[in-house]
């Protein structure tokens, strides 16, 4: 009896070892560099960057432009960056927040997941003094009022965007077709702002909205909610996305439904599968607002509100329409 | 008192000797660990998702499952989100929160014993039906409630707020409720062996019925704390909280066939995730890994809780 149970406490003992010395050696080697030059350096500015989905290829390309600024002037700051498993995880959120609150960063650029729950532990922040930038999906301006709080937003003019978009589509339709919205999580501010922007491409070219579905930004929801309306409404002759992974959703959509040759689709953010698709002729348009850039306008100017002090005005950055060349 | 508490040192080893070890570990690798407003910031992020766990592990210890309590707190968050901004006052909205609550705890319960359904399968449907729910009543809309909640969240005591002083009052009540009541006899008997517990007189379908509604109540009262911490009602709130709450508990020592288990040690499992999360951040460890860390520490710490139990046998036998 004796024996056995010593050779399975062994045994646990082992797998135990075997784990703890992975999760050492794998933190050891990481970052510990950084962090020790970090406190050789001293008083540099510390910049948490926080953003949504890091599984999400558009925020994964704002990180690593970010990374690569850093690099170039590592001398003049220390970047902290932060995302969360899903967008739709607000709550992890505000902890990362807190978090950064905790460790008295000197400013936060963050892309908050949610327009309106942020804003409270944002107003936290800038409580304890921290300097807050808004990037990529804008704070709710009422929200914002109400608190009595001021948070530059830094980012491109989502629905002037879309409108370009949306525009290049509607240019070659004929009035009067059937066209569908395909929206992202409809909170989103973002979500909004590209709606609108399609809207005005819509009106403008007189084509008739016969479809506004909601595909939570997600490639598979906008699948699901593309099939479904094609059997619906096969006449549709257009769709707008508000952004790629969803017309990458609607195109394999319409592929398994024999659809290709008669819709056009266009999408947002020119992630690099979009491009491609843009390219071969199979997405007919998208839109660039750079988005390596846009996490780096932030953080260039949370530096320069520490160096000079004054809150900023929020500050328009550009979106180019992409096109097969 | 004085044995008990030794008693309960001896029970809990394992996960303090785990949490020293993790702030010992975080201290050295990152100067901004050890403060006092770190630990502030790891204590006042545990509020919901200790609610969610307390309640979760009664369940687990009678030996069934909740999987929807991520769903019952969006639900009641929505409805008092809602009654908000339609105008209701504080305390009819928080009661009908509540209401919310135990109505989702009573229909699982009710349906698991009544047609004898097993709960993951029942607490799955709720998961999706109160998700669904949920976004009809808020149409998928985040409800801003500004200060309307700010009497809850607010209030502190040297920085420790009030959500947390009332889920760790809830916690210990039910910790007496599981240790010195018939019911939570009751409880462990009936994860134990339900035949058992059955024919030793224990009405078995009441006490699982109020197991079910105590779990869907501290769901909700989770959604309040939620609501009063964004200082709005999200409809996204609580996804994947119901594994969240899994794990707290199977870390704390919560057994997963039932009939064994700790309100305390699940407490000292949320405890030891919220470490993990703050300080992995601190260190600045990349996403990915820091889901590969967790996951590692949770099934640790199941192999050190088997290794202490095996212990004990082998002190006993030998």
């Amino acid at each position: 009896m004796k024996i056995k149970y010593i050779s399975k406490t062994k045994h646990a003992l082992t797998v135990l070892g075997i784990t703890v010395v992975l999760c050492f050696s794998y933190l050891s080697c990481g970052k510990t560099v950084d962090s020790k030059q970090e406190e050789k350096e001293g008083k540099k500015p510390r910049v948490a960057l926080i953003m949504k989905s890091l599984a999400n290829e558009f925020f994964k390309t704002m990180e690593e432009g970010a990374r690569q600024h850093h690099k170039e002037y590592s001398s003049k700051y220390d970047l902290i960056v932060e995302g969360i498993k899903d967008e739709l995880d607000i709550n992890r959120q505000v902890q990362l927040v807190e978090t950064m609150i905790g460790q008295k960063v000197d400013a936060i650029v963050i892309a908050p997941a949610d327009s309106k729950a942020l804003v409270p532990v944002c107003k936290r922040a800038l409580k304890a003094g921290i300097i807050v930038i808004n990037i990529d999906n804008r704070l709710d301006v009422d929200v914002i009022k109400q608190n009595e709080i001021q948070i530059p937003f830094v980012g491109p003019d989502n629905r002037k965007g879309a409108k370009a978009v949306g525009l290049y589509l509607a240019e070659r339709l004929q009035p009067g077709d059937p066209v569908a919205i395909i929206n992202g999580v409809p909170t989103a501010y973002n979500a909004i702002q590209r709606r609108l922007g399609f809207l005005d491409a819509i009106k403008e070219k007189e084509l008739n909205l016969v479809a506004d579905e909601n595909g939570d930004w997600e490639m598979s929801k906008a699948n699901k909610v593309v099939s479904a309306l094609m059997t619906e409404k096969p006449d549709i002759k257009g769709i707008f996305c508000a952004n790629d992974s969803m017309a990458l959703g609607a195109i394999s959509a319409l592929k398994t439904g024999n659809f290709m040759d008669k819709v056009k689709v266009v999408g947002f953010d020119n992630i690099s599968a979009a491009n491609e698709l843009v390219q071969r002729g199979e997405l007919l348009a998208t839109a660039d607002q750079h988005a390596d850039q846009l996490a780096v306008y932030g953080i260039e100017y949370a530096l320069e509100c520490l160096k000079t002090g004054k809150v900023p005005e929020d500050k328009e950055t550009p979106v180019d329409l992409v096109i097969k060349k | 008192m004085k044995i008990s508490i030794i008693n309960f040192l001896k029970e809990q080893v394992g996960l303090i000797v785990a949490l020293l070890f993790l702030m010992f570990f975080f201290s050295i690798k990152s100067q901004y660990f050890f403060t006092y407003s770190t630990f502030i910031t790891i204590i006042n992020q545990v509020p919901h998702i200790l609610l969610l766990s307390t309640g979760l592990s009664v369940v687990l210890i009678v030996g069934g499952i909740d999987l929807s309590v991520g769903s019952v707190l969006g639900l009641s968050g929505a409805v008092l989100g809602i009654l908000l901004t339609k105008g209701c006052s504080l305390p009819l909205s928080i009661f009908m929160c509540f209401i919310v609550g135990i109505l989702c705890g009573l229909i699982n319960g009710f349906v698991i014993t009544q047609w004898r359904i097993p709960a993951f399968i029942v607490t799955l449907g709720m998961l999706e039906a109160g998700r669904g729910l949920t976004y009809l009543f808020t149409n998928s809309i985040t409800q801003y409630l500004g200060s309307k909640l700010d009497i809850i969240a607010e209030p502190n005591l040297v920085g420790i707020r009030f959500p947390l002083l009332l889920s760790v009052f809830v916690v210990l009540f039910i910790h007496f409720l599981m240790i010195y009541t018939p019911w939570g006899r009751h409880c462990f008997a009936i994860g134990a062996k339900e035949e058992t517990a059955h024919l030793s007189g224990i009405n078995v379908r009441k006490v699982l019925l109020s197991v079910y509604i105590l779990s869907g109540f501290l769901a909700s009262l989770a959604g309040l704390l939620h609501c009063a911490r964004l200082s709005s009602s999200d409809p996204n709130a609580g996804i994947g909280y119901e594994l969240s709450a899994i794990a707290a508990a199977v870390i704390g020592g919560n057994s997963l066939s039932g009939g064994k288990g700790s309100i305390i040690g699940t407490m000292l499992g949320v405890i030891i995730i919220a470490t993990l999360e703050v300080g992995l951040v601190q260190i600045s460890v990349p996403e990915p890994w820091k889901r590969v860390i967790t996951g590692m520490v949770i099934i640790l710490a199941v192999i050190i809780d088997t290794y202490r139990g095996r212990i004990k046998i082998f002190r006993k036998n030998g």
